[in-house]
C-alpha cells in the first residue's frame, strides 16, 4: 500500500498503470451486447451490460448457467469467435478501446496486461509440455529477457503461489499435479507478467472445499501484493461474500443488480437475488423446505417482453410488462426492478 | 438363512467391516503388484426412513462406498446386507431381485438416461423388469410417477433432450421410484444443478421421503446441502470414516480436526462485516491413496498433528450419544468455540423469502387442482 498522497486523475488516462490510487478504473465496460446468430435463430446472450473494475478490487459476476456471465468475460478478452458473435458497446482498458483493437494488438495484451483463468485447470494446460515450459512461453512472449531469467521468474512464480518444492515441479507435467496444484499453476502463469486485470471464470468450482479455501486465500494475498484488479465469475454466493468487494448479478443476459458485496448480503434489492439467497442451504438453521424459485430461466432465443424475471417473481405487478431500467435504490445500489425498495413490500 | 428380526429394527442396508481395493498395476503374468484401498474397514447401517449422508473430498472413497452398498461392485473385505439378506456373495439373478429394494441416482441426469427412449419407456422399464404392474396398467403407473416428481403425465412421450437439467433429474428420480424401493442412494444427485433448481429437487426428495417412508444414502461434498437433508452424517477421509453422528451433533460440535476444517472451509453467504474468524485450515493436498500415511491418515495435513499421530490407529471412539470419531487426541484439542456461523438475517428479508415460498406453494396447489379437474 502506498503512503504517497493520491492525485485524482482521469480514469481513461494512460498513466493508470503507474498510478496507485485504488479508486482508479482498470477496465470499463459500457453497454456491452453480444448477439449470436445463425440461420434459424438469434440469441442475445449479453444485453447492455455495463460495469467497471478498479485497481486492487475484486468484482464478482454472479448468475446461474446461461445468464451470460462467461460470455461477458470472453467478449472483454475478445476470445469469442468473430464469425458467429456480433459484439457492440465499448470496452475500455487502460485508455484503449478493446473492441477496435487489432488481433495482434490483443495478443500483446492478453497474458501480459490482462490474463484469464478458467474452471478446469486440466483442459487449460497442455498435457504434452512441462509446467515450466508453459510458464516460460508466456514470459518469453511478452518480456525481453533471456531463457535463463525466464526460468528463474517461472520458479519464483511457482513459489509465490505456494507450490511445495517449486524447482522439482517446474519440470513436471500437468498430470503429475493434483487439481488444486494445477489451478495454482494456472494462477502463476496468469500473474507471470504482472497483469493489471485478471479474469477468473469459476476458478474454484472444480476444487474441493478445503482446496478452494486455500486457492481463494492465495488470490486475496496476491492481490494485496500486486494490486491486480480481479473479475471473479462464479455461481457460488458464498465465494462472493468471502472474497469480493463489488458484485453484479446477471439474469438472462442482463445485469439485474449491482452494488457492494456488503449491501448485497445485507439486503438485496432484486427479487431474483432474494430468491437465490433463499435457496442456499444454510449451515446455521434447518428448514423443512428450502425457498425455491419456481419455474426455469426463459429461453434466450425467445425472450418474454418486459421484465425477464416476471414469470418467476412473487412480487410482479402489471407494470412489470414494461422492461425496467437499472435504477438506483440507494447510493451505489442499483436494481432492475419496478418494486424497489423491496423492504417496503413487507410490513 | 435370513435372520428373522422384527422389521422395525432391521437396517435396510448394513455394511460390516467393508473394504474394497482396486488393483492398479499387474505384472506380465497378471499378478497384482500395487493396489489402492478405496474403502477400508467401514461399518454402518441405514435404518428405514432415515437419511444418512456420506461426505468427504474427491478421492475419499465415498462413491465407491455407494456402489458397494448396492453391490454394483464386489467388496474385497467385509459384508453387505440388504434388507437383512447377506448379498456379499449371492448370484447375479438373486442380486437383481434384491436390487429392487435399493436404487441409485447419479450426478449427471443426462448420462443416466437413454437418449433413444422416451421418458415414459424409461420409467416403465423397471416396472416391466420386476413385473410390478401388469402391462395394461403400466401407462397409468408411469403417469402417477411423473406427477409424483412434479412433471406432467403428457410429457411421457418426450425424449430426454427436450428437458432441462432439473427436469431430467426428476425423470431419473421417477425411474428410481418405479421399483418401489426402500432406499435410494443419491450419488451427488444435486451437484450439477443451479442453486434455485437444486432447492426444488431437494424439496422434492424430502417430500417423497415423508410420503413414501424412503431411506436415503446421500453422497455429497456440499455440507450445506447435507445439513439440510441428513439425519446422520458420516465423514470420510482417504477410505476411512473419521467421524459419524447425528447431523445436529456433527454440525454443532464437530470432534475430528478434519470435520472441523471441512466445516470452516465452506464460504458463508453473509455480509463481509459479519464474517466469522476461520478455524485452522488444512495444509497441502490429499496424499496419494496408493500409499496412505501411516497411523492417522490425516497427520500430514492436520493443524494439530503431533509425532504420536504416526503411530495411532484410526479406530472410532464412540461417545455415549453414539457420536463417534477417529481422532485419538480429540479430547485434548482446543475447544471449537461456537464454530457454526450465525448468519443474522433481516426479519424483513425473511418475509421476502416467505413470499417465494408462498408462490411455490400456490403453484403446487394449482398443479394438483389441474390434475383433479382433468381426472374428474
Amino acid at each position: 500500500m502506498s503512503t504517497l498522497p493520491h492525485i485524482h486523475q482521469d480514469p481513461s488516462a494512460r498513466s493508470v498503470r503507474a498510478d496507485n490510487d485504488p479508486s482508479t478504473r482498470v477496465l470499463e465496460v459500457a453497454n456491452l451486447r453480444v448477439v449470436f446468430e445463425d440461420e434459424t435463430r438469434t440469441v442475445t446472450a449479453v444485453d447492455g451490460v455495463s460495469f467497471s473494475v478498479h485497481k486492487g478490487r475484486t468484482l464478482a459476476i454472479v448468475g446461474e448457467s446461461g445468464s451470460g456471465k462467461s460470455v461477458t468475460s470472453l467478449a472483454v478478452m475478445r476470445l469469442l469467435p468473430e464469425h458467429s458473435a456480433r459484439i457492440s458497446g465499448s470496452v475500455h482498458f487502460d485508455g484503449r478501446q478493446l473492441l477496435d483493437e487489432t488481433k495482434s494488438g490483443m495478443r500483446s495484451l492478453r497474458g501480459n496486461r490482462m490474463a484469464m483463468i478458467f474452471q478446469e485447470p486440466m483442459t487449460s494446460l497442455n498435457p504434452s509440455y512441462t509446467v515450466g515450459e508453459q510458464i516460460n512461453e508466456v514470459i518469453l512472449r511478452h518480456r525481453d529477457i533471456s531463457k535463463k531469467e525466464a526460468t528463474q521468474r517461472g520458479i519464483d512464480m511457482l513459489k509465490l503461489v505456494r507450490i511445495p518444492s517449486p524447482e522439482a515441479r517446474y519440470s513436471q507435467f500437468p498430470h503429475n499435479l493434483s487439481g488444486g496444484m494445477r489451478q495454482r499453476v494456472m494462477i502463476a502463469m496468469a500473474l507471470a507478467c504482472d497483469p493489471e486485470l485478471l479474469i477468473a471464470d469459476e476458478p474454484t468450482t472444480a476444487l474441493d472445499v478445503t482446496i478452494q479455501a486455500q486457492v481463494l486465500e492465495l488470490m486475496r494475498d496476491l492481490q494485496q501484493k500486486t494490486g491486480t484488479a480481479i473479475v471473479l465469475i462464479t455461481h457460488d454466493l458464498g465465494v462472493v461474500a468471502e472474497s469480493c468487494d463489488d458484485v453484479i448479478v446477471m439474469y438472462a443476459g442482463q445485469v439485474v443488480e449491482q452494488c457492494s458485496v456488503e449491501d448485497l448480503f445485507s439486503f438485496p434489492q432484486h427479487p431474483y437475488t432474494v430468491g437465490l439467497l433463499g435457496s442456499l442451504p444454510r449451515l446455521d438453521e434447518k428448514r423443512d423446505q428450502l425457498v425455491a424459485i419456481t419455474g426455469t430461466v426463459p429461453d434466450m432465443a425467445n425472450l418474454p417482453s418486459g421484465c425477464r424475471f416476471r414469470a418467476r417473481c412473487p412480487f410482479s405487478v402489471a407494470k412489470c410488462a414494461e422492461m425496467p431500467e437499472l435504477m438506483e435504490v440507494s447510493a451505489g445500489h442499483l436494481s432492475r426492478c419496478w418494486r424497489t425498495p423491496l423492504q417496503d413490500l413487507v410490513p | 438363512m435370513t435372520p428373522i428380526v422384527s422389521a422395525a429394527t432391521t437396517p435396510i442396508i448394513e455394511a460390516r467391516g467393508l473394504g474394497k481395493s482396486f488393483v492398479v498395476k499387474r505384472s506380465v503374468f497378471g499378478k497384482a503388484q500395487a493396489s489402492v484401498g478405496a474403502v477400508d474397514d467401514i461399518s454402518l447401517s441405514l435404518m428405514p426412513g432415515e437419511t444418512l449422508a456420506i461426505v468427504g473430498e474427491s478421492g475419499c472413497g465415498k462413491s465407491t462406498l455407494g456402489r458397494l452398498l448396492m453391490r454394483l461392485i464386489k467388496p474385497t473385505a467385509g459384508q453387505v446386507l440388504i434388507d437383512g439378506l447377506d448379498v456379499t456373495n449371492i448370484s447375479h439373478s438373486a442380486m437383481r431381485h434384491q436390487r429392487r429394494h435399493v436404487q441409485l441416482i447419479f450426478q449427471d441426469p443426462y448420462a443416466s438416461l437413454n437418449p433413444r427412449m422416451t421418458i415414459g419407456q424409461t420409467i416403465a422399464e423397471p416396472l416391466m423388469l420386476h413385473d410390478i404392474v401388469p402391462a395394461n396398467q403400466r401407462a397409468k403407473r408411469v403417469a402417477e410417477l411423473l406427477e409424483m416428481v412434479g412433471l406432467r403425465p403428457e410429457q411421457a412421450s418426450r425424449y430426454p433432450h427436450e428437458f432441462s437439467g432439473g427436469q431430467r433429474q426428476r425423470v431419473v428420480i421417477a425411474r428410481a421410484l418405479a421399483s418401489e424401493p426402500k432406499a435410494i442412494i443419491c450419488d451427488e444427485a444435486v451437484s450439477a444443478l443451479d442453486v434455485s433448481i437444486q432447492a426444488q429437487v431437494l424439496n422434492l426428495l424430502k417430500s417423497l421421503q415423508t410420503q413414501l417412508g424412503l431411506a436415503f444414502v446421500f453422497i455429497s461434498h456440499d455440507l450445506g446441502v447435507v445439513k439440510h437433508i441428513a439425519d446422520r452424517v458420516a465423514v470420510m477421509y482417504l477410505g476411512r470414516v473419521v467421524e459419524i453422528g447425528t447431523s445436529a451433533d456433527i454440525f454443532a460440535a464437530p470432534r475430528h480436526p478434519y470435520t472441523q476444517a471441512l466445516l470452516s472451509a465452506i464460504p458463508v453467504a453473509a455480509p463481509p462485516s459479519q464474517q466469522r474468524p476461520k478455524a485452522a485450515r488444512l495444509t497441502g493436498d490429499l496424499p496419494s491413496p496408493l500409499s496412505p500415511p501411516e497411523g492417522c491418515r490425516l497427520h500430514t495435513r492436520c493443524p494439530y498433528a503431533r509425532p504420536e499421530c504416526k503411530l495411532v490407529s484410526m479406530d472410532l471412539d464412540i461417545e455415549a450419544n453414539g457420536h463417534a470419531n477417529a481422532c485419538a487426541f480429540w479430547r485434548e484439542l482446543p475447544a471449537q468455540a461456537a464454530e457454526i456461523a450465525r448468519e443474522p438475517r433481516n426479519p424483513k428479508l425473511e418475509q421476502l423469502f416467505a413470499a417465494f415460498e408462498a408462490m411455490a406453494a400456490t403453484e403446487t396447489a394449482a398443479k394438483a387442482l389441474q390434475t383433479v379437474t382433468k381426472e374428474g
